[in-house]
């Protein structure tokens, strides 16, 4: 899905800046970061370690309060929309309950909530299904693959059906064959939930492969150096990661980096 | 399961032989002392094992009679004590402040010596059971606060932004995050506080109380060399009060959480 002027905006981000004290000085970590996402896009923030990419999510999630600028999610503050439970984030590490066994671990969101006991079962067979682990459901955590796990966390953050999916760097971790096998499959998903996601990411080919625009910051100091457009026609294969158009949009991407 | 039956088997042949050798060297060394070498009052300094087992079993109704005062002041001294500590423990972790108030009496009251502290509550409370409930439950209090407390801490910073994220209230965070993450903090400071109100209780006894199984280990100890055997009798019993209670606590443990990275497969299932 490309940007049009009849998409309905989803986040919207104007002048965001972030400063971070220390005794000595001053780091601006993100300068006047604007940017609109449309709703059920997926978009990628891309960058080296240092740019404020996390930052950048972190704010939107309401995780972290921007030093100036606004946050507007679906027409609200980022404050109201996370109390009305409208964000589902997957964070770098699993960050699962050992305590708890997948099927709960997927189903704490909806337990916060009330949810009832029959309707959370149900809710934690299709949640498993959607990610293929429903032979794991009562597993403990330590005894699933890192890969495992983060599917895991996918299917928690989508537990509540949220409006948003914020992802940090969710399969840095994994080894690349993972990773690239956890990259479709996550598309698989998005195409049956169409929430909007936001992908934190350092990989170019990650950045390019998931979405439909790739938002590409440069560090020091973390500013929006570019936006590009991912015209690759969905659903997206493997095969894909080899053609010329692929390729070149990497080439595009890399590009467009300043001061690295 | 199939993994602990294994553990445990392989477990139970390397301690059956230490257990036998030990009892063995044991056996020997006493004979020789007293048979060999005629030391003056041996049997009270080693005495021979099967005439401990013989006297334990003679008097075994009196012993699990006494026995059994002890190890129930003892529990519920336990239970209270474990309660408040980790009350304490949750009070310290909700509020900086209260930390700053409380934790520095809980240290102190862990410098007075229980063997002066025992006859103080015993003058106060005049009650022999209470003084040893409230004596186990002195002790349970601190390495239960302690423990939990650290591990109510341990919660990761990314665990409670995802409570966050939900919204979720202090109660749920509390109730879903904190309290099982607390767990084996928990259980390491009742495993450490439980043998020692055994002991607490016991220590009580012996500062003149009418029933428990200190009160019959102080009275062979006067009568001398020639109840010996009984002396050792209650010491052992005393002994397996304390085992009793860390075995009681490890079965809870893993009933409560099963979960924890100690309970887990060698190896793992990856």
């Amino acid at each position: 899905m490309t940007m049009t002027a009849t998409t309905v905006q989803e986040i919207q981000l104007e002048q965001v800046s972030m400063r971070y004290r220390t005794d000595a000085s001053e780091v601006l970590a993100l300068q006047q970061v604007s940017l609109n996402i449309g709703r059920g896009e997926f978009v990628s923030l891309l960058g080296p370690s240092g740019c404020g990419k996390t930052t950048l999510l972190r704010i939107m999630a309401d995780l972290l309060q921007p030093s100036e600028g606004s946050v507007t999610v679906a027409g609200k503050s980022a404050r109201e929309a996370r109390l009305a439970q409208k964000y589902g984030i997957v964070f770098q590490s699993p960050v699962l309950y050992d305590w708890r066994k997948v099927k709960t671990n997927i189903t704490l969101p909806l337990e916060l909530m009330g949810v009832k006991k029959a309707d959370r079962e149900r809710k934690a067979a299709e949640l498993l299904e959607l990610v293929g682990l429903e032979k794991f459901r009562d597993k403990y955590p330590w005894q699933l693959s890192g890969g495992m796990q983060q599917r895991v966390a996918i299917a928690r953050a989508l537990a509540m059906e949220p409006e948003i999916l914020l992802m940090d760097e969710p399969f840095s971790a994994l080894d690349e064959f993972s990773r690239e096998r956890l990259n479709e499959e996550l598309l698989s998903i998005w195409s049956k939930v169409g929430s909007t996601v936001v992908f934190v990411t350092h990989s170019i080919p990650e950045a390019v492969f998931l979405s439909d625009r790739v938002f590409v910051l440069s560090p020091h100091p973390g500013r929006l150096s570019a936006v590009v457009e991912i015209p690759l026609p969905r659903p997206r294969t493997q095969e894909m990661r080899n053609g010329p158009e692929f390729f070149g949009l990497i080439a595009k991407i890399r590009d467009s980096f300043e001061g690295v | 399961m199939r993994g602990r039956t294994f553990l445990s088997r392989g477990r139970a042949l390397p301690v059956l032989v230490w257990a036998v050798s030990l009892l063995a060297l044991w056996e020997l060394v006493s004979w020789y002392l007293l048979e060999a070498r005629h030391v003056p009052l041996a049997q009270s300094k080693l005495p021979y094992v099967h005439e401990i087992v013989r006297t334990m079993g003679d008097y075994a109704p009196t012993l699990l009679k006494e026995g059994r005062v002890t190890f129930g002041n003892a529990a519920l001294g336990f239970l209270l004590g474990a309660a408040a500590g980790a009350a304490l423990a949750v009070l310290m972790s909700a509020s900086k402040r209260i930390e700053q108030l409380a934790f520095p009496y809980a240290i102190a009251s862990q410098m007075i010596p229980i063997l002066g502290l025992a006859p103080i509550i015993y003058g106060i409370v005049r009650d022999e059971k209470l003084s040893r409930i409230l004596i186990s439950g002195y002790i349970t209090f601190f390495p239960v606060a302690l423990n939990m407390l650290r591990g109510l801490r341990s919660v990761q910073p990314s665990a409670l932004e995802l409570m966050h994220s939900y919204a979720a209230k202090p109660w749920s965070v509390y109730w879903k995050l904190r309290f099982p993450a607390s767990l084996p903090g928990l259980f390491g400071g009742l495993k450490i506080a439980a043998p020692l109100s055994v002991t607490g209780a016991i220590l009580v006894e012996l500062m003149g109380a009418q029933h428990g199984i200190g009160v019959i280990m102080l009275r062979n100890l006067y009568y001398g060399s020639s109840h010996a055997y009984m002396f050792w009798a209650t010491v052992i019993v005393g002994a397996l009060l304390g085992v009793l209670s860390y075995w009681i606590i490890s079965l809870l443990e893993r009933a409560v959480s099963p979960w924890q990275p100690d309970f887990r497969a060698k190896g793992g299932a990856r």
